[in-house]
């Protein structure tokens, strides 16, 4: 299952909950209680809610720090072997091949507008990306493990070709 | 808190508030048709040029986020305006100024062809266009116009706050949490809970204003001397400052609706306390800082800037969901509310936020935005958002406004048919683009790889069961409109707005 499809599968999950919950809490309209007595309880329920709430925040952030996709001071200082990739209306330049199970880095950079570097794997999953900005070059850490055929879509909006702005290259 | 103004004051103010409002809803109508016809463009059941479609897609973009803009800023101006004096004659300014830069906005996309998104990053309306230079001036110039006018309002509301609550110690409501015992003491009340709502436009909303200003200035000045030249990382904090500070704006001027409609259905107050204050600092500061979220893919961004933006972004969830929305449930709750197409709306559109916000905090986790930044999962969260939230606000306080003067409210099947229309079409609709978005498939694109004509195929046919509700939903607020009211109008009770 790719990323996407499982961030879907838990969005659903979310959405199904905060439906149900909302069907029960209106339904529950059909009686009648005092203010105050609904919100001591309500009160109460908040504290625990806020609790949870926040305690899904902070695992969420510290879980979601080790995956962050930004170069280390070594990739960009080039111990690792770097490959330009150069955006423009609308074509890209990249390498022809690069190697499996390598560590590498892509070197990212427009000669006009903002575009994205997309990087889509034989099986049609977007597995990386970086914006090609131009007067910047955007370090791109990645390893590829599957051997094939990968195709690059720009995923910012450049102008009337946009989305016929593609490449590819080999991973061998 | 008493109703300070009469009822001849209210009326001339009524009228200024259904000028922005039904302006907003119209705008919306004719964008969501606009809408429509790009996702049936990207089923293939429609063929245009993808000039054509770019230029669409800006106009959409733009005209959707204003139409939510002033149908928010009618209503809480309104809102406000019951509460006390308020000059007219800013209201009327801006709704000036807002017509006429729409004006130059829609020069520049229908006979312009001007067709750089509605977040004109720079430097695309200058490089590589199909439109004529005209038509980025026109566009900029008509950006200024309405920032220029939405900035105007905004510090209205901030000079009303101000001056109504005791500068902005009391606006915040600083004594009130910090020194309850004296503030308690001394007979002090807090500002209602709307007028927080009013705070944050007054602060976040004059920040955005500016910003909008300074970036717009900067791409005028570009266009006016191409010589002059602008740094791209810049530009796109502040584009991005601006847009996404804008467009989360909008469902707070709605809460103030929130705030005031649900208890008139519920027979419940709403009050001022401590920790809802505390959510509104909390707000007033993430509207500001989240959008660093909008850059994550821009790796030359300084690293400490993206830690903030996935903190921030969480964090607006806390003051969002365990404050306004739980506030707002909880007032539902067993409170024998009475079910009408207003309280039904109101309700529904508590879901859309959260549904909406839970898109879009996945979405704001910085590994997963790795897989889905630019792809239909970003619109799948702000349509969800804005259609079945900040819209559903809007008609509800419309609707709660028509029951009251009517004193009648729609037929049980009325409801259902309207309900099912909204709710089961704007499903549909809405998971058209997050299915859609699971795929990678990226937004913004004329021609869209599969399986994104297949997603948006249903996501037409969701959006057309939905614009029969809409439509619905329009013919029964005529009805209501043009129904003799039962007896005397409502007497004005203790909430604002209440002459209606």
């Amino acid at each position: 299952m790719t990323l996407g499809l499982a961030v879907f599968a838990a969005f659903l999950v979310l959405a199904g909950g905060i439906i149900a919950i909302m069907l029960a809490v209106a339904l529950s309209s059909r009686a009648r209680s005092e203010q105050a007595a609904v919100q001591a309880q309500g009160y109460a329920l908040r504290r625990w809610w806020f609790f949870i709430l926040a305690a899904a925040i902070a695992a969420s952030f510290i879980i979601s720090l080790p995956s962050f996709p930004y170069p280390t001071h070594a990739a960009t200082a080039g111990g690792e072997p770097h490959y330009q990739v150069i955006a423009r209306q609308y074509a890209f330049d990249v390498p022809a091949s690069v190697p499996a199970d390598t560590p590498l880095v892509f070197d990212v950079t427009s000669k006009d507008v903002n575009h994205g570097f997309g990087i889509y794997d034989p099986s049609g999953a977007l597995i990386a990306q970086v914006q090609a900005m131009p007067d910047y070059v955007n370090h791109l850490p990645f390893t590829f493990h599957v051997r094939g055929r990968y195709t690059i879509r720009c995923l910012e909006y450049c102008g009337v070709a946009h989305a016929v702005m593609q490449a590819g290259f080999e991973v061998r | 808190m008493t109703l300070q103004s009469n009822a001849g004051d209210l009326r001339a103010a009524k009228l200024l508030m259904w000028l922005y409002v039904d302006t907003g809803l119209a705008v919306f109508a004719l964008m969501a048709l606009a809408g429509l016809a790009m996702r049936a463009e990207q089923a293939h059941w429609l063929a245009f040029a993808p000039t054509t479609f770019y230029s669409l897609m800006t106009l959409h973009g733009i005209g959707m986020l204003a139409s939510m803009a002033v149908c928010g800023m009618g209503a809480l101006w309104y809102i406000m305006r019951a509460d006390g004096p308020l000059d007219e004659r800013v209201a009327w300014w801006t709704y000036g100024l807002l017509l006429a830069g729409t004006v130059a906005v829609v020069a520049s996309v229908i006979p312009g062809k001007f067709g750089a998104a509605w977040t004109f990053l720079y430097p695309l309306p200058f490089i590589g266009t199909y439109w004529p230079s005209w038509a980025t001036g026109s566009f900029l110039v008509g950006l200024a116009l309405v920032t220029l006018g939405f900035t105007m309002w905004c510090a209205q509301m901030l000079g009303c706050v101000l001056s109504r609550y005791g500068g902005l110690r009391g606006a915040v409501g600083w004594d009130y949490v910090v020194h309850a015992k004296e503030f308690a003491a001394a007979g002090r009340t807090p500002p209602p809970p709307y007028a927080f709502a009013a705070l944050l436009m007054g602060v976040d909303g004059l920040l955005t204003g500016t910003v909008g200003m300074v970036i717009g200035i900067a791409m005028f000045v570009h266009w006016l001397d191409p010589s002059v030249p602008l740094d791209p990382l810049w530009a796109k904090n502040l584009t991005y400052l601006f847009g996404h500070a804008f467009a989360n704006l909008t469902i707070y001027m709605a809460l103030a609706c929130v705030y005031v409609a649900l208890p008139r259905y519920t027979g419940r107050a709403y009050h001022t306390s401590t920790v809802l204050a505390v959510a509104w600092w909390g707000t007033l500061l993430f509207v500001a800082i989240a959008y660093f979220h909008h850059l994550y893919m821009d790796f030359v961004q300084p690293r400490p800037l993206q830690y903030i933006g996935e903190l921030a972004s969480y964090l607006s969830a806390l003051p969002t969901a365990v404050v306004s929305i739980f506030g707002a449930t909880l007032l539902v709750y067993r409170s024998g509310m009475r079910w009408t197409m207003g309280s039904l709306f109101l309700f529904a559109g508590l879901i859309g936020w959260l549904i909406g916000g839970a898109g879009a905090l996945l979405d704001a986790t910085i590994p997963i935005n790795f897989s889905l930044h630019n792809t239909l999962w970003v619109p799948a969260h702000f349509h969800t958002y804005l259609l079945e939230g900040v819209l559903l606000f809007i008609i509800g306080w419309v609707f709660m406004m028509l029951e009251e003067r009517a004193k009648r409210s729609s037929s049980v099947a009325v409801r259902w048919l309207v309900g099912a229309g909204i709710f089961g079409g704007g499903a549909i609709f809405l998971l058209g683009f997050y299915a859609a978005g699971a795929y990678e498939v990226p937004r913004r694109y004329a021609m869209q790889p599969p399986p994104g004509p297949e997603m948006a195929s249903w996501a037409s046919v969701g959006a057309i069961i939905l614009l029969i509700g809409l439509a619905l939903c329009l013919a029964e607020a005529v009805r209501l409109a043009t129904t003799r009211p039962v007896g005397e109008p409502a007497v004005a009770s203790a909430s604002p707005a209440a002459a209606s």
